[in-house]
């Protein structure tokens, strides 16, 4: 199975992760894929996600909206994608079931990453206000940080945004 | 002294087994330990929490701390980032953070080795991993 390249991007809220994982396919010949992980309910989540599919357009990407089971995302052989973002799909996905969310998305991204040449993932520092949430949002919390852990393990280049700045935490800059 | 940081749940406690060879069970825990326990530690993990625990009994985390790097020079401190997101609303803990960040800064003066962990992957930031 030929697994292809896998970036993982983190940082705290906008730390320009989005606009670097951007860059990475910035020289990307094949097709390009931006898969956003946002649920359908609520009142503004209709225009968040009409916003996404704009902004995709604008920048020659193929938008996407697939809040949980990541792993059937329709996407073809060979592509580049990022995903964006991976602390919003564990929420969808606790909403399944709170202590197998990680497996399920690990094993959906590991489906992802036979099918794209490249696939960059966007996710989130949620633990480090010092805050003690209630016990829910500390275990949305540690499954953040579990997933995050796991995803490093196998991706090619995990790389933290501060300011903007990429910073590389394993492999290269892309 | 060594110490580790990082926000929740980054792989600080796997790190300090790998690097320092403890076992998560042999470390003193700052949730629940006495505080007297931190003297004689050989590795002490939520330090923070110690932190907290040490504000609401009255006793200065800062002069603690100054004299638990004084009396066990040897040993590994495990302790979450939190100063990050807003700064509280509310007086006892924006002390909390004050407090434990202060205290972050002591142990990391008196440390020779400071490592950050991020998605499970520790970062030097002061200091170079031991020889193997």
């Amino acid at each position: 199975m030929v697994i292809g390249m896998i970036t993982l991007v983190t940082g705290g809220t906008r730390c320009g992760k989005a606009k670097y994982a951007e860059s990475v396919l910035d020289s990307f010949e094949g097709r390009k894929y931006c898969i956003a992980t946002m649920g359908h309910s609520g009142d503004e989540a209709g225009g968040v996600i009409a916003r996404h599919y704009m902004l995709c357009k604008d920048k020659n990407f193929i938008a996407l909206n697939q809040p949980r089971d990541i792993g059937a995302s329709r996407i073809e052989e060979g592509c580049g994608v990022i995903l964006e973002c991976l602390d919003l799909l564990c929420l969808n996905e606790m909403y399944l079931g709170a202590d197998s969310a990680a497996d399920r998305i690990i094993g959906g991204i590991k489906k992802l990453a036979e099918k794209a040449a490249e696939l960059v993932i966007v996710t989130n520092e949620v633990g480090s206000d010092g805050i003690n949430y209630s016990h829910d949002t500390m275990n949305f919390i540690r499954q953040v940080a579990e997933l995050n852990s796991r995803i490093a393990v196998f991706a090619d280049n995990v790389i933290e945004c501060v300011y903007g700045i990429p910073i590389v935490r394993k492999g290269v800059l892309r | 002294m060594k110490m580790i940081i990082g926000g929740a749940y980054q792989g600080k406690i796997r790190c300090a087994c790998e690097y320092f060879g403890f076992r998560e069970s042999e470390m003193v825990n700052g949730s629940i330990c006495d505080f007297e326990e931190v003297f004689a530690a050989r590795c002490i993990k939520s330090y923070h929490k110690l932190i907290s625990r040490l504000l609401a009994e009255g006793v200065d985390p800062v002069a603690f701390t100054e004299k638990l790097c004084e009396a066990n020079k040897d040993v590994v401190i495990i302790m979450d980032e939190i100063g990050c997101g807003i700064v509280p609303v509310e007086k006892a803990e924006r002390l909390r953070r004050e407090a434990t960040g202060r205290c972050g800064c002591i142990i990391a003066e008196k440390s020779d080795t400071v490592i950050r962990v991020i998605c499970g992957i520790p970062s030097f930031i002061k200091g170079a991993p031991p020889q193997v």
